[in-house]
């Protein structure tokens, strides 16, 4: 399963390799030269079927990324930077939107495309591609983190954060498998889970035109969490070094009972331990103040046009062919790249691989972004370090220093740690 | 080899006592002189040629960024600081960390792979058995992608996962990481050292060993005072590079702890602020630092080997 | 060396010697195999050897066409590399280990300075030069980085080299009648071979295992060289890492090196005999 991926590049390099060589038109038939998510499992036979669709009104040609995040972005960065043109379509991560659109690298998406666009789309993905009050990006899929659970150790699972490292505590003492396993690495995903925490908590980091920090109260709440999962004793001995990798380890190998991890859970722990996969449990992330809903953090990938496009039209109509609902509902059962269409959660074939979709719909009504402000990655890498280790924290003279170095790289002084 | 070499023979017999031989010898030396100048010349020039073509612009091009306040995403807001870029990163606490922790990483790293690398040199040079068996396995360390190594270091010693780490998690611990690290670093290394210094055992005449063997020194003597001498222009290459490569440090740190709980070296706050962060000017400041800390060390070492530098004074 | 005689005690000793060497090299470098050999059900269960070995990632990434087009990236852009590398520092060394020339300080200065500066302040520039004189992502936009950067190493390995060659033999050889050019080749070269198989493996790794470069000045699979490829090996979903297939090319691309590592060692060793000889 997780290598079916390398065969299918084989093939759509084959294709792709004749022409690769950024974008240039033959026959008058205009490319596309689409970077970002080309490569995901299944991705090749969604581009080939958009291509026979458009029948020579363009040809969409898939171009490799690398694998990682910030890899990707310094790709696109440095290509964007220079005016590349041979970039069209971008299938960018959701937090990038406010930088590329403020750098005027990718176009505004206006009128009946916008309305295109966002129709039958969920709104809070929508809102990970508007910056400014501007759409900038069309929205292709998502992600929320759900709470795992081993059903034989929790029957009904907790509804709470506190209810959760209780009933940890308790299978800790009755010497069962115990462990919350949780991103608490130095890393992207870590301040995804700290964003989870925070915004179930009523708190942000920035406000709304990203020029002024807003730690307060609910910061210092939310850290005061991590702490205590950290000082549990329910935490891994690994908290401060795992990634989605190691979590989903942790469950596989019996320590975990309990795990926040995205929906793919479910898919590769069929391939990788069945056993384990019939006893997964899913549920919507705990409250993290009583009675406070829990409001998880999106994921997942916009479509955006590069501004140096010479197929713009042609790019966008590429994109919307490649994230119809029909092609999202296929990339999740290929992929495990959750839908942005509403309509997609209703269909029954979805519903059978993702039996956890009503939960998942739930999260995503009341989903944030991560901080929407062109210094995301600054204030990403600030907040991932400040957090190091979990452990270290101390709730309020971490809040200070948070508000300070997040302030300091809004106005441009310092130096990232 | 001065040792064993017959003394420099000159153009010009001292001795000679004829003026018009001398005048000729003379003109003849000059002209040698030219054209040992020309030929010099010549024979460097490609080489001058290429590392310039290629390297001089973007070097150039990032001091000359270290002086503004320059971010990629807005090219036409660059603004000229003068030196407050240097003064940023130089009173920034987080700065002198990494730095101490770069430095401490450096010299135990390059000191542990100077002594493990001659041992090594020692025995892929003077095995007995299977020599080529030897010299080809332990180069192999060397050889594996630096991520792929340290990634699979970083599972091996991932708790629950890898075969290294049991029930413990040293990766999430300071000092534990740090000396991961270094592990990771030297041993992937330390093949790089053995292989220069072996180059330069290989030119160690047997008959200096066995006579000063029939002298009556310890084998111990012999490697310190006939082997160590003759090959100081080898460690002094091999200690050189690997030092500068060593204070670079990247890719095991990047991989095994992405710098968390103090892990930090110069080479990833230049990463996460010049490609990350995009501030043109900060990271390309970091850069001009390490590169002037790098200098100074590469002065000492050509200061402490002296004339065994390249270029160094000719004859000995 | 020949003239010691092999006694059994000393033969143990070496092997024990011999073992441990083996250990240090092999013992992290099986378990790179062993996670290559893993499968989705065994990868997380901590055990150094794989309890289900099974060849599907070898056999994945060498269906994987862009792969071996990296791999045939990756020879021809450090062979090519290496040897104008070789060929350029050989030069310079010799020029530096044995004639006095005006700039020569400088040269060698120059030559360190370039290595020191931390290449990846110099990335985004030389992406800038490559774009407008039309070579990124082609062979030359990669292939004139890594002679650069290869020869401080190189000009500074060998002159070290050079400098330690019994040079008197030549002018002793061309007293015999030999031409200058049968004095170089039959005397000096023959000494001069270990120093530079040595640079000449230094190099080909360096520029093997070069990633910076790699995933900065390429876009397509034209000049895409395997530390970059692997890179863009993505797994099953986006949260997944492909880590037995990276493992697996990881061991794939050693081997052009364990056999290049072959045959100059021998090179080495013949270097060294006949010098032995001579000297």
């Amino acid at each position: 399963m997780r290598l079916r991926q390398l065969t299918g590049l084989g093939v759509a390099a084959v294709s792709v390799a004749a022409l690769a060589a950024c974008g240039s038109d033959d026959g008058g038939v205009p490319v596309v030269n689409l970077y970002g998510g080309a490569s995901d499992v299944g991705f090749d036979k969604i581009i080939a079927a958009c291509n026979k669709e458009a029948d020579g009104r363009y040809r969409i040609v898939g171009n490799l990324l690398p694998s990682d995040a910030d890899g990707q972005r310094e790709q696109f960065v440095r290509r964007l930077a220079a005016h590349d043109d041979s970039l069209d379509l971008l299938g960018m991560d959701v937090t990038w939107t406010a930088e590329f659109a403020e750098a005027g690298w990718i176009r505004e998406i206006t009128g009946e495309q916008a309305t295109a666009a966002t129709e039958d789309t969920l709104d809070p993905p929508i809102q990970t591609a508007m910056w400014d009050d501007k759409l900038y990006g069309i929205p292709k899929h998502t992600n929320v983190q759900l709470l795992w659970y081993r059903k034989s150790l929790v029957p009904d699972p907790p509804t709470t954060w506190d209810g959760v490292i209780e009933r940890a505590k308790q299978l800790k003492s009755e010497g069962k498998p115990y462990v919350v396993a949780f991103t608490g690495a130095q890393y992207e995903g870590y301040v995804v889970g700290f964003n989870t925490v925070l915004s179930s908590l009523g708190g942000t980091l920035v406000n709304d035109d990203s020029t002024q920090v807003t730690v307060d109260d609910a910061t210092v709440q939310a850290l005061t969490i991590l702490e205590q999962l950290a000082d549990s004793g329910v935490a891994s001995a690994s908290l401060s070094n795992s990634q989605e990798p190691e979590v989903f380890a942790q469950l596989q190998n019996g320590e975990a009972a309990f795990a926040i991890n995205w929906p793919y859970v479910l898919s590769s722990m069929r391939e990788a331990d069945p056993e384990i996969a019939k006893d997964l449990g899913f549920a919507r992330l705990p409250e993290f103040a009583d009675g406070k809903e829990s409001r998880a953090t999106l994921g997942g990938m916009n479509y955006a046009i590069s501004s140096y496009s010479k197929h713009p039209d042609e790019a966008y109509d590429a994109a919307m062919c490649l994230r119809s609902p029909e092609h999202q509902l296929q990339t999740a059962l290929e992929a495990g790249n959750p839908p942005v269409a509403r309509s997609v959660y209703e269909d029954g074939e979805f519903q059978k691989a993702y039996p956890m979709y009503q939960v998942m719909l739930d999260e995503l009504e009341t989903a944030v972004p991560r901080p929407v402000t062109p210094l995301y990655q600054n204030i990403s890498t600030i907040v991932s370090t400040t957090l190091s280790p979990p452990s270290g924290i101390r709730p309020e003279q971490t809040a200070e220093k948070l508000e300070s170095s997040i302030q300091d790289a809004i106005d441009g002084k310092g130096i990232l740690p | 080899m001065s040792t064993v070499a017959p003394p420099p023979t000159d153009a010009v017999d001292p001795l000679e006592q004829d003026d018009e031989a001398v005048a000729i010898a003379r003109q003849r030396a000059s002209e040698g002189r030219r054209a040992e100048r020309r030929l010099g010349l010549m024979l460097c020039a490609p080489a001058v040629v290429v590392m310039l073509a290629v390297a001089a612009y973007p070097i150039l091009y990032a001091l000359w960024l270290s002086l503004f306040r320059a971010d990629l995403r807005t090219p036409d807001e660059n603004e000229f600081v003068g030196l407050s870029n240097y003064v940023t990163v130089l009173s920034s606490p987080i700065w002198w960390q990494a730095f101490g922790i770069t430095m401490f990483i450096t010299v135990i790293g390059a000191a542990a792979e100077l002594v493990l690398g001659m041992l090594l040199a020692l025995v892929m040079h003077r095995t007995l058995i299977g020599r080529g068996l030897v010299r080809t396995s332990a180069l192999v360390p060397y050889a594996i992608v630096t991520v792929v190594a340290a990634f699979s270091w970083r599972f091996a010693w991932t708790q629950g996962i890898g075969w290294l780490a049991g029930d413990s998690a040293p990766l999430t611990d300071r000092w534990p990481s740090i000396w991961i690290i270094i592990l990771a670093e030297v041993w992937k290394t330390v093949p790089f050292m053995a292989l220069l210094l072996m180059a330069g055992l290989a030119l160690v005449p047997e008959d200096l060993l066995k006579a000063a063997s029939m002298d009556g020194a310890s084998a111990w003597q012999r490697f310190w005072r006939v082997t160590v001498p003759l090959i100081k222009p080898s460690i002094l290459v091999a200690l050189l590079f690997r030092t500068l490569d060593a204070f670079r440090i990247f890719d095991n740190i990047f991989v095994l702890t992405n710098g968390a709980n103090g892990t930090s070296s110069v080479s990833m706050l230049a990463y996460n602020n010049l490609i990350k962060g995009l501030s043109l000017g900060i990271g390309s400041t970091m850069a001009v630092l390490i590169f002037i800390t790098t200098a100074i060390i590469a002065f000492v070492f050509v200061r402490l080997f002296g004339a065994a530098a390249p270029g160094g004074s000719e004859k000995r | 060396m020949s003239a010691v005689t092999v006694t059994p005690q000393r033969r143990i000793g070496w092997g024990v010697v011999n073992a441990v060497v083996l250990l240090y090299a092999f013992v992290p470098v099986v378990w790179i195999i062993s996670l290559s050999l893993k499968g989705d059900d065994t990868l997380n269960d901590g055990s150094y050897l794989p309890m289900n070995p099974t060849g599907e990632a070898y056999s994945q990434i060498f269906g994987n066409s862009d792969f071996l087009r990296a791999l045939v990236n990756s020879i021809g852009i450090c062979v090519i590399a290496t040897a104008v590398a070789l060929v350029l520092a050989t030069m310079a060394a010799y020029a530096i280990a044995r004639l006095e020339f005006p700039g020569k300080r400088a040269i060698v200065a120059t030559s360190l300075l370039i290595s020191m500066f931390p290449q990846i302040a110099l990335v985004t520039p030389l992406f800038k030069i490559e774009t407008a004189i039309g070579i990124f992502d082609t062979w030359p936009g990669l292939i004139l980085p890594y002679i650069t950067f290869a020869l401080p190493l190189g000009i500074y390995t060998l002159s070290a080299f050079f400098r330690e060659i019994p040079w008197e033999l030549e002018k002793a050889a061309q007293m015999d009648g030999a031409t200058p050019y049968q004095a170089f080749r039959r005397v000096i070269a023959p000494l001069a071979l270990p120093g530079v198989f040595t640079t000449a493996i230094l190099v080909f790794i360096a520029c093997w295992n070069d990633f910076l470069f790699a995933i900065s000045l390429t876009s397509t699979n034209a000049a895409r060289t395997v530390p970059a490829a692997m890179s863009y090996f993505t797994g099953a979903t986006t949260f997944e890492k492909p880590t037995a297939a990276i493992a697996a090319a990881a061991v794939v691309i050693t081997i052009p090196i364990v056999l290049f590592v072959l045959f100059f060692q021998r090179r080495i060793v013949a270097g060294l005999t006949s010098g032995a000889v001579k000297g």
